[in-house]
Protein backbone atom coordinates (compact mmCIF):
# COMPACT_ATOMS: atom_id res chain seq x y z
CA UNK A 1 0.00 0.00 0.00
CA UNK A 2 1.12 3.04 -1.12
CA UNK A 3 2.45 6.02 1.79
CA UNK A 4 -0.84 8.42 0.69
CA UNK A 5 -2.95 5.58 1.37
CA UNK A 6 -1.89 4.77 4.84
CA UNK A 7 -1.98 8.34 5.42
CA UNK A 8 -5.50 8.94 4.24
CA UNK A 9 -6.87 5.45 6.59
CA UNK A 10 -4.61 7.30 9.46
CA UNK A 11 -6.66 10.68 9.32
CA UNK A 12 -10.22 8.27 8.81
CA UNK A 13 -9.73 6.21 11.60
CA UNK A 14 -8.77 9.25 13.72
CA UNK A 15 -11.64 10.95 12.29
CA UNK A 16 -13.86 8.08 13.21
CA UNK A 17 -12.48 8.44 17.06
CA UNK A 18 -12.87 11.98 17.36
CA UNK A 19 -16.41 11.46 15.69
CA UNK A 20 -17.73 9.08 17.96
CA UNK A 21 -16.19 11.11 21.09
CA UNK A 22 -17.62 14.59 19.74
CA UNK A 23 -21.22 13.31 19.46
CA UNK A 24 -21.45 11.23 22.44
CA UNK A 25 -21.83 7.92 20.31
CA UNK A 26 -18.93 6.26 22.08
CA UNK A 27 -21.20 5.80 24.76
CA UNK A 28 -22.97 3.28 22.93
CA UNK A 29 -19.25 1.73 22.68
CA UNK A 30 -16.86 2.43 25.88
CA UNK A 31 -16.87 3.39 29.36
CA UNK A 32 -17.23 6.95 29.88
CA UNK A 33 -13.75 7.11 31.26
CA UNK A 34 -12.32 6.23 27.98
CA UNK A 35 -13.20 9.87 26.51
CA UNK A 36 -9.96 11.71 27.06
CA UNK A 37 -7.96 8.74 26.01
CA UNK A 38 -10.31 8.74 22.44
CA UNK A 39 -9.48 11.94 21.67
CA UNK A 40 -5.94 12.04 22.38
CA UNK A 41 -5.80 8.85 20.18
CA UNK A 42 -7.65 10.37 17.13
CA UNK A 43 -5.42 13.56 17.55
CA UNK A 44 -2.21 11.75 17.52
CA UNK A 45 -3.24 9.52 14.47
CA UNK A 46 -4.20 12.51 12.62
CA UNK A 47 -0.92 14.84 13.62
CA UNK A 48 1.48 11.55 12.44
CA UNK A 49 -0.60 11.19 9.40
CA UNK A 50 -0.30 15.02 8.61
CA UNK A 51 3.70 14.92 9.43
CA UNK A 52 3.89 12.59 7.05
CA UNK A 53 1.71 13.85 4.44
CA UNK A 54 3.65 17.38 4.96
CA UNK A 55 7.25 15.83 5.23
CA UNK A 56 6.14 14.40 1.69
CA UNK A 57 5.33 17.17 0.34
CA UNK A 58 7.83 19.47 1.18
CA UNK A 59 10.73 16.86 0.19
CA UNK A 60 9.36 17.18 -3.21
CA UNK A 61 7.91 13.64 -3.84
CA UNK A 62 4.40 13.14 -3.02
CA UNK A 63 4.17 10.40 -5.39
CA UNK A 64 7.12 8.08 -3.44
CA UNK A 65 6.84 5.00 -4.71
CA UNK A 66 8.63 2.72 -2.26
CA UNK A 67 11.06 5.49 -1.46
CA UNK A 68 10.22 7.21 1.79
CA UNK A 69 13.16 6.34 4.36
CA UNK A 70 10.85 4.06 6.85
CA UNK A 71 10.04 1.85 3.90
CA UNK A 72 12.93 1.25 2.24
CA UNK A 73 15.05 -2.06 3.34
CA UNK A 74 12.59 -4.02 3.70
CA UNK A 75 9.93 -3.86 0.70
CA UNK A 76 9.31 -6.93 0.38
CA UNK A 77 8.28 -7.58 3.58
CA UNK A 78 6.35 -4.35 3.58
CA UNK A 79 4.02 -5.42 1.04
CA UNK A 80 2.97 -8.28 2.97
CA UNK A 81 1.91 -6.35 6.00
CA UNK A 82 0.55 -3.60 4.16
CA UNK A 83 -2.34 -5.90 2.75
CA UNK A 84 -3.60 -5.91 6.66
CA UNK A 85 -3.19 -2.39 6.57
CA UNK A 86 -7.00 -2.31 4.40
CA UNK A 87 -8.72 -3.78 7.31
CA UNK A 88 -8.36 -0.36 9.17
CA UNK A 89 -11.18 0.81 6.90
CA UNK A 90 -13.96 -1.11 8.24
CA UNK A 91 -14.14 0.28 11.82
CA UNK A 92 -14.31 3.24 9.64
CA UNK A 93 -16.73 2.78 7.25
CA UNK A 94 -18.75 0.82 10.30
CA UNK A 95 -18.29 4.04 12.15
CA UNK A 96 -19.81 6.26 9.44
CA UNK A 97 -21.65 4.27 7.81
CA UNK A 98 -23.33 2.18 9.94
CA UNK A 99 -23.05 3.37 13.25
CA UNK A 100 -24.06 0.41 15.19
CA UNK A 101 -26.66 0.63 18.17
CA UNK A 102 -25.96 0.31 21.74
CA UNK A 103 -26.32 -4.01 22.69
CA UNK A 104 -29.92 -4.55 23.93
CA UNK A 105 -31.70 -7.39 24.64
CA UNK A 106 -29.76 -9.81 22.22
CA UNK A 107 -27.12 -9.92 24.76
CA UNK A 108 -29.64 -10.72 27.62
CA UNK A 109 -31.27 -13.21 26.13
CA UNK A 110 -27.49 -15.01 25.46
CA UNK A 111 -25.55 -14.51 28.77
CA UNK A 112 -24.58 -16.80 31.03
CA UNK A 113 -25.23 -15.98 35.34
CA UNK A 114 -27.83 -12.96 35.17
CA UNK A 115 -27.46 -10.87 37.86
CA UNK A 116 -24.40 -12.69 39.35
CA UNK A 117 -21.92 -10.17 38.63
CA UNK A 118 -23.42 -8.05 41.88
CA UNK A 119 -22.41 -10.57 44.47
CA UNK A 120 -19.42 -8.85 45.62
CA UNK A 121 -20.42 -5.32 45.18
CA UNK A 122 -20.22 -3.67 48.22
CA UNK A 123 -21.70 -0.37 48.20
CA UNK A 124 -25.08 -0.21 50.60
CA UNK A 125 -25.96 3.18 52.45
CA UNK A 126 -28.83 4.13 53.65
CA UNK A 127 -31.66 4.92 51.09
CA UNK A 128 -32.08 8.47 49.98
CA UNK A 129 -35.93 9.51 51.69
CA UNK A 130 -38.25 10.38 49.71
CA UNK A 131 -41.62 9.30 47.91
CA UNK A 132 -39.94 7.59 44.59
CA UNK A 133 -36.37 6.87 44.51
CA UNK A 134 -35.05 6.22 41.56
CA UNK A 135 -32.19 3.55 41.63
CA UNK A 136 -30.07 2.53 39.31
CA UNK A 137 -30.47 -1.35 38.16
CA UNK A 138 -26.79 -2.12 39.54
CA UNK A 139 -28.02 -1.06 43.19
CA UNK A 140 -30.78 -1.83 43.03
CA UNK A 141 -30.28 -5.89 41.87
CA UNK A 142 -27.43 -5.82 44.83
CA UNK A 143 -30.02 -4.33 47.15
CA UNK A 144 -32.33 -6.83 46.92
CA UNK A 145 -29.57 -9.97 46.36
CA UNK A 146 -27.35 -9.10 49.24
CA UNK A 147 -28.57 -7.03 51.89
CA UNK A 148 -30.57 -9.05 54.44
CA UNK A 149 -32.11 -5.80 56.50
CA UNK A 150 -34.73 -5.48 53.22
CA UNK A 151 -34.08 -1.39 52.67
CA UNK A 152 -36.26 -1.91 49.97
CA UNK A 153 -39.19 -3.31 51.34
CA UNK A 154 -42.08 -1.43 50.69
CA UNK A 155 -40.03 1.78 49.59
CA UNK A 156 -41.31 2.92 45.93
CA UNK A 157 -38.35 3.01 43.64
CA UNK A 158 -37.92 4.20 39.68
CA UNK A 159 -36.08 1.46 37.37
CA UNK A 160 -34.69 2.64 34.17
CA UNK A 161 -34.09 0.16 31.50
CA UNK A 162 -35.18 -1.75 28.41
CA UNK A 163 -37.97 -4.36 28.32
CA UNK A 164 -37.24 -8.22 27.32
CA UNK A 165 -39.15 -11.13 27.35
CA UNK A 166 -38.65 -14.88 28.11
CA UNK A 167 -40.80 -18.09 29.31
CA UNK A 168 -44.24 -15.76 29.09
CA UNK A 169 -42.00 -13.33 31.68
CA UNK A 170 -41.65 -9.64 31.21
CA UNK A 171 -38.13 -7.83 32.15
CA UNK A 172 -36.97 -5.05 32.93
CA UNK A 173 -33.11 -4.98 31.60
CA UNK A 174 -30.17 -3.09 31.46
CA UNK A 175 -26.33 -4.00 30.51
CA UNK A 176 -23.76 -2.92 32.50
CA UNK A 177 -19.35 -2.63 31.49
CA UNK A 178 -16.48 -2.13 33.10
CA UNK A 179 -14.80 -1.36 29.98
CA UNK A 180 -16.09 -1.87 26.54
CA UNK A 181 -19.70 -3.08 25.31
CA UNK A 182 -17.26 -6.72 24.52
CA UNK A 183 -17.81 -7.17 28.54
CA UNK A 184 -21.19 -6.14 28.90
CA UNK A 185 -22.66 -8.41 31.68
CA UNK A 186 -26.82 -8.08 32.18
CA UNK A 187 -29.25 -6.95 34.98
CA UNK A 188 -32.64 -7.88 35.04
CA UNK A 189 -35.23 -7.28 37.43
CA UNK A 190 -38.94 -9.64 36.65
CA UNK A 191 -41.92 -7.30 35.81
CA UNK A 192 -45.07 -8.44 37.67
CA UNK A 193 -48.67 -6.12 38.67
CA UNK A 194 -49.30 -3.45 35.86
CA UNK A 195 -46.70 -5.13 33.34
CA UNK A 196 -46.31 -2.52 30.15
CA UNK A 197 -47.36 -4.19 27.24
CA UNK A 198 -44.66 -2.35 24.90
CA UNK A 199 -42.43 -4.23 22.72
CA UNK A 200 -39.00 -6.02 23.44
CA UNK A 201 -36.44 -3.82 23.27
CA UNK A 202 -38.16 -0.27 24.11
CA UNK A 203 -36.80 1.73 26.87
CA UNK A 204 -39.12 2.40 29.90
CA UNK A 205 -39.37 3.68 33.16
CA UNK A 206 -41.03 1.87 35.92
CA UNK A 207 -42.45 2.65 39.41
CA UNK A 208 -43.10 0.10 41.93
CA UNK A 209 -42.08 -2.09 44.74
CA UNK A 210 -40.13 -4.49 44.99
CA UNK A 211 -42.02 -7.87 45.94
CA UNK A 212 -39.35 -9.13 49.54
CA UNK A 213 -37.47 -12.02 49.08
CA UNK A 214 -38.09 -12.55 45.19
CA UNK A 215 -34.34 -12.94 44.59
CA UNK A 216 -32.40 -16.22 45.66
CA UNK A 217 -30.09 -18.63 44.60
CA UNK A 218 -32.29 -20.37 42.53
CA UNK A 219 -33.77 -17.35 39.67
CA UNK A 220 -30.06 -16.32 39.35
CA UNK A 221 -30.76 -13.65 41.99
CA UNK A 222 -33.62 -11.58 39.72
CA UNK A 223 -35.94 -10.30 41.85
CA UNK A 224 -39.45 -9.22 41.58
CA UNK A 225 -41.03 -5.99 40.75
CA UNK A 226 -44.73 -5.54 41.21
CA UNK A 227 -45.25 -2.04 38.61
CA UNK A 228 -47.36 0.89 39.68
CA UNK A 229 -46.90 2.88 37.06
CA UNK A 230 -44.98 2.94 33.92
CA UNK A 231 -43.79 5.53 30.83
CA UNK A 232 -42.08 4.85 27.84
CA UNK A 233 -38.71 6.57 27.46
CA UNK A 234 -36.20 7.71 25.03
CA UNK A 235 -33.17 5.29 25.07
CA UNK A 236 -31.13 7.46 27.58
CA UNK A 237 -26.96 8.93 26.18
CA UNK A 238 -25.24 6.46 28.36
CA UNK A 239 -27.37 3.98 27.89
CA UNK A 240 -25.26 1.03 30.33
CA UNK A 241 -24.47 1.28 33.63
CA UNK A 242 -20.69 0.93 34.80
CA UNK B 1 -9.18 8.17 -18.80
CA UNK B 2 -6.43 8.33 -21.19
CA UNK B 3 -6.61 11.99 -21.19
CA UNK B 4 -6.27 12.23 -17.44
CA UNK B 5 -3.30 9.32 -18.06
CA UNK B 6 -2.05 11.50 -20.05
CA UNK B 7 -1.81 15.19 -18.16
CA UNK B 8 -0.48 12.77 -15.07
CA UNK B 9 2.37 11.40 -17.29
CA UNK B 10 3.45 14.47 -18.92
CA UNK B 11 3.75 15.46 -15.14
CA UNK B 12 5.75 13.38 -14.27
CA UNK B 13 9.15 12.65 -16.09
CA UNK B 14 9.75 9.51 -15.12
CA UNK B 15 5.98 8.06 -14.67
CA UNK B 16 4.45 5.32 -16.65
CA UNK B 17 2.61 6.42 -19.57
CA UNK B 18 -1.05 4.68 -18.24
CA UNK B 19 -3.10 5.74 -15.38
CA UNK B 20 -1.95 3.09 -12.94
CA UNK B 21 -4.34 2.04 -10.48
CA UNK B 22 -2.72 2.34 -6.89
CA UNK B 23 -4.20 1.73 -3.44
CA UNK B 24 -5.02 5.25 -3.79
CA UNK B 25 -7.66 4.55 -6.36
CA UNK B 26 -8.85 1.61 -4.49
CA UNK B 27 -9.32 3.21 -1.50
CA UNK B 28 -11.50 5.91 -2.87
CA UNK B 29 -13.63 3.56 -4.93
CA UNK B 30 -14.24 1.16 -2.16
CA UNK B 31 -15.31 4.58 -0.05
CA UNK B 32 -17.84 5.61 -3.20
CA UNK B 33 -19.18 2.41 -3.39
CA UNK B 34 -19.60 2.31 0.48
CA UNK B 35 -21.74 5.31 0.41
CA UNK B 36 -23.72 4.58 -2.45
CA UNK B 37 -24.90 1.22 -1.00
CA UNK B 38 -25.08 2.68 2.57
CA UNK B 39 -28.64 1.93 2.80
CA UNK B 40 -28.35 -1.46 1.63
CA UNK B 41 -25.52 -2.34 4.27
CA UNK B 42 -27.61 -1.10 6.91
CA UNK B 43 -30.46 -3.02 6.00
CA UNK B 44 -28.09 -6.42 5.43
CA UNK B 45 -27.02 -5.88 9.61
CA UNK B 46 -30.23 -5.51 10.65
CA UNK B 47 -30.59 -9.09 12.18
CA UNK B 48 -30.10 -8.88 15.80
CA UNK B 49 -26.99 -11.16 15.84
CA UNK B 50 -25.38 -9.13 13.36
CA UNK B 51 -26.22 -6.09 15.11
CA UNK B 52 -24.50 -6.99 18.07
CA UNK B 53 -21.45 -8.59 16.50
CA UNK B 54 -21.04 -5.09 14.68
CA UNK B 55 -21.12 -3.26 18.08
CA UNK B 56 -18.81 -5.28 19.39
CA UNK B 57 -16.31 -5.16 16.66
CA UNK B 58 -16.60 -1.66 16.98
CA UNK B 59 -16.45 -1.70 20.72
CA UNK B 60 -13.14 -3.56 20.62
CA UNK B 61 -11.27 -1.40 17.76
CA UNK B 62 -12.33 1.73 19.78
CA UNK B 63 -11.61 0.33 22.99
CA UNK B 64 -7.78 -1.05 21.98
CA UNK B 65 -7.07 2.03 19.57
CA UNK B 66 -5.71 4.25 22.12
CA UNK B 67 -4.08 2.04 23.76
CA UNK B 68 -2.37 1.08 20.64
CA UNK B 69 -1.41 4.05 19.92
CA UNK B 70 0.24 4.66 23.14
CA UNK B 71 2.31 2.00 22.64
CA UNK B 72 3.62 3.07 19.08
CA UNK B 73 4.38 6.54 20.64
CA UNK B 74 6.95 4.43 23.03
CA UNK B 75 7.90 2.78 20.55
CA UNK B 76 8.67 5.30 18.46
CA UNK B 77 10.36 7.25 21.74
CA UNK B 78 12.52 4.12 22.45
CA UNK B 79 13.85 4.21 18.85
CA UNK B 80 14.37 8.16 18.60
CA UNK B 81 15.70 8.96 22.08
CA UNK B 82 16.43 5.67 23.63
CA UNK B 83 20.37 4.44 21.98
CA UNK B 84 20.88 0.83 21.97
CA UNK B 85 23.84 0.84 24.42
CA UNK B 86 21.61 2.64 27.08
CA UNK B 87 19.22 -0.54 27.28
CA UNK B 88 22.52 -2.66 27.30
CA UNK B 89 23.44 -0.98 30.05
CA UNK B 90 20.26 -1.12 31.74
CA UNK B 91 19.56 -4.98 31.71
CA UNK B 92 21.75 -7.71 33.14
CA UNK B 93 24.02 -8.44 30.10
CA UNK B 94 23.09 -12.08 31.03
CA UNK B 95 19.93 -13.03 29.46
CA UNK B 96 18.62 -15.42 31.77
CA UNK B 97 19.03 -13.29 34.42
CA UNK B 98 17.68 -10.38 32.29
CA UNK B 99 14.42 -12.33 31.49
CA UNK B 100 12.99 -11.14 35.59
CA UNK B 101 14.30 -7.84 34.91
CA UNK B 102 11.76 -7.46 31.74
CA UNK B 103 8.87 -9.34 33.57
CA UNK B 104 9.16 -6.78 36.66
CA UNK B 105 9.51 -4.09 34.12
CA UNK B 106 6.10 -4.81 33.03
CA UNK B 107 4.97 -2.90 36.22
CA UNK B 108 5.76 0.41 34.47
CA UNK B 109 3.68 0.24 31.30
CA UNK B 110 -0.08 0.43 32.32
CA UNK B 111 -2.08 -0.28 29.35
CA UNK B 112 -3.49 -3.59 28.07
CA UNK B 113 -1.81 -5.66 25.57
CA UNK B 114 -2.47 -4.13 22.48
CA UNK B 115 0.24 -1.59 23.79
CA UNK B 116 3.11 -4.01 24.58
CA UNK B 117 3.09 -5.85 21.38
CA UNK B 118 4.88 -2.38 19.46
CA UNK B 119 7.31 -1.70 22.28
CA UNK B 120 8.50 -5.24 22.38
CA UNK B 121 9.29 -5.66 18.78
CA UNK B 122 11.02 -1.98 19.40
CA UNK B 123 13.32 -3.10 21.89
CA UNK B 124 14.21 -6.15 19.91
CA UNK B 125 14.74 -4.07 17.23
CA UNK B 126 16.68 -2.35 19.43
CA UNK B 127 19.36 -4.58 20.06
CA UNK B 128 17.43 -6.32 23.38
CA UNK B 129 17.50 -10.19 23.44
CA UNK B 130 13.81 -11.49 22.33
CA UNK B 131 13.31 -13.67 25.38
CA UNK B 132 14.13 -10.49 27.19
CA UNK B 133 11.15 -8.87 25.09
CA UNK B 134 9.02 -11.72 24.65
CA UNK B 135 9.09 -11.66 28.78
CA UNK B 136 8.11 -8.38 28.55
CA UNK B 137 5.16 -8.50 26.30
CA UNK B 138 3.66 -10.92 28.63
CA UNK B 139 4.51 -9.29 31.81
CA UNK B 140 3.40 -5.51 30.67
CA UNK B 141 -0.34 -6.29 30.37
CA UNK B 142 -1.03 -8.29 33.45
CA UNK B 143 0.85 -7.03 36.19
CA UNK B 144 0.45 -3.04 35.49
CA UNK B 145 -1.03 -1.41 38.33
CA UNK B 146 -4.47 -0.20 36.65
CA UNK B 147 -5.01 -3.90 36.38
CA UNK B 148 -4.23 -5.29 40.00
CA UNK B 149 -6.32 -2.20 40.68
CA UNK B 150 -9.37 -3.88 38.40
CA UNK B 151 -9.05 -6.93 39.89
CA UNK B 152 -8.82 -6.06 43.31
CA UNK B 153 -12.25 -4.30 42.65
CA UNK B 154 -13.47 -6.96 40.91
CA UNK B 155 -12.89 -9.36 43.54
CA UNK B 156 -13.22 -6.93 46.71
CA UNK B 157 -14.61 -10.50 48.59
CA UNK B 158 -11.41 -12.28 47.53
CA UNK B 159 -8.16 -10.40 47.72
CA UNK B 160 -5.88 -12.65 47.21
CA UNK B 161 -6.96 -13.04 43.47
CA UNK B 162 -4.85 -10.15 43.27
CA UNK B 163 -1.72 -11.70 44.26
CA UNK B 164 -2.35 -14.88 42.66
CA UNK B 165 -2.98 -13.19 39.43
CA UNK B 166 0.24 -10.91 39.63
CA UNK B 167 2.30 -14.41 40.35
CA UNK B 168 0.72 -16.08 38.17
CA UNK B 169 1.25 -13.73 35.13
CA UNK B 170 4.29 -13.19 36.27
CA UNK B 171 5.52 -16.72 36.17
CA UNK B 172 4.32 -17.20 32.81
CA UNK B 173 6.09 -14.62 31.26
CA UNK B 174 9.35 -15.79 33.00
CA UNK B 175 9.08 -19.15 31.86
CA UNK B 176 8.17 -18.52 28.40
CA UNK B 177 11.64 -16.06 28.08
CA UNK B 178 13.35 -18.80 29.69
CA UNK B 179 11.90 -21.17 27.07
CA UNK B 180 12.64 -18.98 24.79
CA UNK B 181 16.39 -18.72 26.10
CA UNK B 182 16.78 -22.22 26.05
CA UNK B 183 14.43 -23.42 22.92
CA UNK B 184 13.84 -20.35 21.14
CA UNK B 185 15.62 -19.79 17.41
CA UNK B 186 16.07 -16.14 15.80
CA UNK B 187 14.70 -17.68 12.62
CA UNK B 188 10.74 -18.08 13.95
CA UNK B 189 11.05 -13.93 13.63
CA UNK B 190 9.99 -12.75 10.57
CA UNK B 191 13.17 -10.67 9.00
CA UNK B 192 11.22 -7.59 8.83
CA UNK B 193 10.67 -7.51 12.87
CA UNK B 194 14.29 -6.94 13.52
CA UNK B 195 15.23 -5.22 10.67
CA UNK B 196 16.08 -1.65 12.02
CA UNK B 197 14.40 1.55 9.95
CA UNK B 198 16.19 3.20 7.23
CA UNK B 199 19.09 5.02 8.48
CA UNK B 200 17.74 8.25 9.64
CA UNK B 201 21.19 10.64 8.40
CA UNK B 202 20.11 14.21 8.46
CA UNK B 203 16.38 13.79 9.87
CA UNK B 204 15.88 14.93 12.90
CA UNK B 205 15.40 12.79 16.22
CA UNK B 206 11.49 13.54 15.93
CA UNK B 207 11.30 12.65 12.81
CA UNK B 208 12.43 9.66 13.26
CA UNK B 209 9.91 9.22 16.57
CA UNK B 210 6.91 10.63 14.32
CA UNK B 211 7.98 8.13 11.32
CA UNK B 212 8.52 5.33 13.49
CA UNK B 213 5.18 5.89 15.17
CA UNK B 214 3.08 5.86 12.29
CA UNK B 215 5.02 3.11 10.53
CA UNK B 216 4.23 1.03 13.46
CA UNK B 217 0.46 2.13 13.95
CA UNK B 218 0.43 1.55 10.14
CA UNK B 219 1.09 -1.80 10.85
CA UNK B 220 -0.31 -2.95 13.73
CA UNK B 221 -3.49 -1.20 13.25
CA UNK B 222 -4.57 -3.53 10.44
CA UNK B 223 -4.11 -7.12 12.84
CA UNK B 224 -5.58 -5.20 15.59
CA UNK B 225 -8.81 -5.18 13.47
CA UNK B 226 -8.64 -8.80 12.29
CA UNK B 227 -8.51 -9.48 15.88
CA UNK B 228 -11.18 -7.49 17.12
CA UNK B 229 -13.38 -9.31 13.98
CA UNK B 230 -12.65 -12.63 15.34
CA UNK B 231 -13.27 -11.90 19.41
CA UNK B 232 -16.71 -10.08 18.15
CA UNK B 233 -17.70 -13.11 16.09
CA UNK B 234 -16.92 -15.93 18.79
CA UNK B 235 -18.34 -13.90 21.49
CA UNK B 236 -21.52 -13.02 19.60
CA UNK B 237 -21.82 -16.66 17.91
CA UNK B 238 -20.32 -19.18 20.88
CA UNK B 239 -23.37 -19.27 23.37
CA UNK B 240 -22.14 -19.11 26.95
CA UNK B 241 -25.29 -20.43 29.21
CA UNK B 242 -24.06 -23.64 29.29
CA UNK B 243 -21.05 -22.70 31.29
CA UNK B 244 -23.33 -22.87 34.47
CA UNK B 245 -23.89 -26.31 34.12
CA UNK B 246 -19.88 -26.76 34.44
CA UNK B 247 -20.19 -25.91 37.95
CA UNK B 248 -17.88 -28.32 40.32
CA UNK B 249 -16.05 -30.10 37.61
CA UNK B 250 -12.47 -28.27 38.33
CA UNK B 251 -10.53 -29.89 35.48
CA UNK B 252 -12.94 -29.58 32.69
CA UNK B 253 -13.45 -25.36 34.42
CA UNK B 254 -9.73 -24.69 33.92
CA UNK B 255 -9.96 -25.98 29.94
CA UNK B 256 -13.20 -24.33 29.14
CA UNK B 257 -11.89 -20.77 31.02
CA UNK B 258 -8.93 -21.08 29.60
CA UNK B 259 -10.15 -21.45 25.63
CA UNK B 260 -12.56 -19.25 26.94
CA UNK B 261 -9.32 -15.90 27.46
CA UNK B 262 -8.60 -17.09 24.51
CA UNK B 263 -11.64 -16.31 22.08
CA UNK B 264 -13.28 -13.16 23.89
CA UNK B 265 -10.02 -11.55 23.76
CA UNK B 266 -10.95 -9.31 26.66
CA UNK B 267 -9.13 -6.38 27.69
CA UNK B 268 -7.01 -7.17 30.93
CA UNK B 269 -8.16 -3.97 32.53
CA UNK B 270 -12.03 -5.53 32.21
CA UNK B 271 -11.52 -9.31 32.46
CA UNK B 272 -11.77 -9.29 35.84
CA UNK B 273 -14.83 -8.21 36.43
CA UNK B 274 -16.30 -10.84 34.07
CA UNK B 275 -14.73 -13.74 35.46
CA UNK B 276 -16.10 -12.50 38.96
CA UNK B 277 -19.45 -13.19 36.71
CA UNK B 278 -18.57 -17.03 36.36
CA UNK B 279 -19.73 -17.33 40.29
CA UNK B 280 -21.32 -20.80 39.52
CA UNK B 281 -17.05 -21.76 38.90
CA UNK B 282 -14.31 -22.14 41.58
CA UNK B 283 -11.59 -19.27 41.95
CA UNK B 284 -8.73 -21.57 40.15
CA UNK B 285 -10.49 -21.90 37.04
CA UNK B 286 -11.06 -17.94 36.87
CA UNK B 287 -8.03 -17.36 38.19
CA UNK B 288 -6.89 -19.42 34.75
CA UNK B 289 -9.02 -16.97 33.11
CA UNK B 290 -7.15 -13.63 34.14
CA UNK B 291 -3.50 -15.67 34.03
CA UNK B 292 -4.26 -17.42 30.27
CA UNK B 293 -6.60 -13.78 28.59
CA UNK B 294 -3.08 -11.37 28.54
CA UNK B 295 -0.95 -13.17 27.78
CA UNK B 296 -2.81 -14.86 24.57
CA UNK B 297 -5.98 -14.57 22.67
CA UNK B 298 -6.77 -13.83 19.31
CA UNK B 299 -6.49 -10.42 19.16
CA UNK B 300 -3.12 -10.39 20.43
CA UNK B 301 -2.44 -13.75 17.95
CA UNK B 302 -3.12 -11.35 15.50
CA UNK B 303 -1.11 -9.02 16.23
CA UNK B 304 2.05 -10.78 17.10
CA UNK B 305 1.67 -12.18 13.85
CA UNK B 306 1.59 -9.22 12.44
CA UNK B 307 4.81 -8.03 14.35
CA UNK B 308 6.95 -11.23 14.23
CA UNK B 309 5.71 -12.82 11.56
CA UNK B 310 3.33 -16.37 11.25
CA UNK B 311 6.00 -18.18 11.76
CA UNK B 312 6.30 -17.06 15.00
CA UNK B 313 2.72 -16.43 16.40
CA UNK B 314 1.90 -20.26 15.73
CA UNK B 315 4.51 -21.34 17.59
CA UNK B 316 4.83 -18.87 20.71
CA UNK B 317 0.64 -18.58 20.72
CA UNK B 318 0.33 -22.53 21.73
CA UNK B 319 3.68 -22.46 24.45
CA UNK B 320 2.20 -19.67 25.98
CA UNK B 321 -1.72 -21.38 26.40
CA UNK B 322 0.08 -23.87 27.69
CA UNK B 323 1.99 -22.76 30.29
CA UNK B 324 -0.15 -20.45 30.90
CA UNK B 325 -2.08 -22.97 32.16
CA UNK B 326 -0.10 -24.69 34.22
CA UNK B 327 1.16 -21.79 36.00
CA UNK B 328 -2.06 -19.97 36.60
CA UNK B 329 -2.60 -24.07 37.76
CA UNK B 330 0.12 -23.69 40.07
CA UNK B 331 -0.19 -20.71 41.69
CA UNK B 332 -4.04 -20.96 42.47
CA UNK B 333 -3.26 -24.70 43.93
CA UNK B 334 -0.37 -23.10 46.16
CA UNK B 335 -2.59 -19.76 47.04
CA UNK B 336 -6.46 -20.29 46.90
Amino acid sequence: MRRETQNILLVLLGGALLKISFSGLYLRYVQKGLLPLLIAAGTIMIVLALFAIIRDIRRGQAVSEAGSDSDSGHDHSHSHSSRSTWLMLLPVLAVFLISPPALGGDVVSSSADTNQTQRSRNLLGNLPSGDVIPLSMTEFVTRTAWDESGTLDGRRVKLTGFLTRADGNTFVARLAISCCAADARPLKVRLTGDVPSLPDEQWVEVSGKVVPKSANEKNSWVPSFTVESSTSVAEPVEPYES
Amino acid sequence: MTITGEIRSSKRRSGPPRLKITSLEVLCGILVLALLFQSKLVDLLDVPKLRTASTVFVAICVQAMPFLVLGVLISGAIAAFVPASALRRLLPTRTALAVPVAGVAGVALPGCECASVPVARRLMQQGVAPAVALTFLLAAPAVNPIVLVATAVAFNDTPIMVVARFVGSLLTAMVMGWLWVRFGKMEWIAERALARLGDHDGSSKWTVFAESARHDLVDAGGFLVLGGLFAATFKTFVPVAWMQTLGGQVVLGVIVMAFLAVILALCSEADAFVAVAFSALPLLPRLVFLVVGPAVDVKLIALQAGAFGRAFAFRFAPATFVVAILCGVVTGVVLL
